[in-house]
């Protein structure tokens, strides 16, 4: 059983949070930018964008150790699977002054709400902090190991 | 009779438990936001206690004892059924938390005792002295 497993577990879900972190930035940095993706002669709006994250599977080795009767096989934290488009329509606000305005005077405005995306963001911060704790109580367990025989 | 009594050995069973335990709950943890992850768990005390009731009687010292491997087995759990979330998620994040809480006192606890058996020892060692 590897010494260290429980702080990569940690440490993989603080890389997860903080990259969560970074797209819900970009997201809210994004909210009025109307020239995102230039897309058959097109200006496109920005496109909110989703943090699909997944489990990180069981390694072998655990899977040995479970078969050999020794111990159980547990996680290995979480992963960043992939960062997709949230497929959502684009607000459609009325401004014919827009450079980027339509013939019929709309303009196409990115599919982001800040009121989620504030919320989102609070969700990374608690989970970011909750494993900077699981973080340290595996750090103080370790080192309260070093005083076995002291 | 061996100089290191079976206590040292049952303490260090329960640290192989705990620190399998704090793996399993930093990985509820960091799984909290994952859509359809299933909270796991270490069972560990149920198994101890059987393992210590199966001793059974040898006729002969050459016959292998029942009790061969001395390790208390720990198995880890998942239950499947349970949902806390709309995306299937089955953390409950306050129970992982005090779980770890629970889990690092338990651990130091080993850590204190497995220390005063080996000043024991070493009381022993120096007579006294």
């Amino acid at each position: 059983m590897p010494m260290f497993q429980s702080l990569h577990i940690s440490a993989s879900a603080l890389t997860a949070e903080r990259l969560r972190m970074d797209v819900i930035s970009s997201n809210i940095a994004n909210v009025d930018t109307t020239r995102a993706r230039f897309v058959n002669g097109e200006w496109e709006p920005y496109r909110r964008k989703v943090v699909v994250i997944e489990p990180r599977g069981e390694q072998f080795s655990s899977y040995l150790q479970a078969a050999l009767g020794r111990t159980g096989a547990v996680g290995n934290g979480v992963r960043v699977r992939e960062i997709t488009d949230d497929p959502a329509p684009f607000k459609l606000v009325y401004d014919p002054d827009h450079p980027d305005a339509g013939a019929d005077g709309y303009v196409r405005l990115p599919n982001v709400d800040p009121l989620k995306e504030m919320v989102d963001l609070i969700g990374a911060t608690r989970s970011y902090e909750a494993n900077v704790t699981a973080l340290n109580a595996s750090k103080g367990m370790l080192m309260k190991a070093l005083e076995i025989g002291k | 009779m061996s100089l290191f009594s079976s206590t040292i050995h049952w303490l260090e069973q329960g640290l192989r438990y705990a620190s399998l335990r704090q793996q399993a709950i930093a990985d509820n943890i960091a799984n909290a936001d994952t859509p359809g992850y299933k909270a796991k768990d270490v069972r560990f005390q149920a198994e101890l206690d059987r393992a210590l009731q199966l001793e059974a009687k040898r006729t002969d010292p050459s016959h292998f004892p029942f009790r061969n491997e001395q390790n208390g087995k720990i198995i880890v759990t998942t239950n499947a059924n349970i949902s806390y979330n709309h995306n299937g998620n089955s953390v409950d994040i306050d129970q992982e938390m005090s779980k770890l809480a629970e889990n690092q006192i338990y651990y130091n606890a080993l850590i204190e005792r497995i220390n005063g058996k080996f000043n024991t020892l070493k009381t022993v060692i120096k007579g006294g002295k």
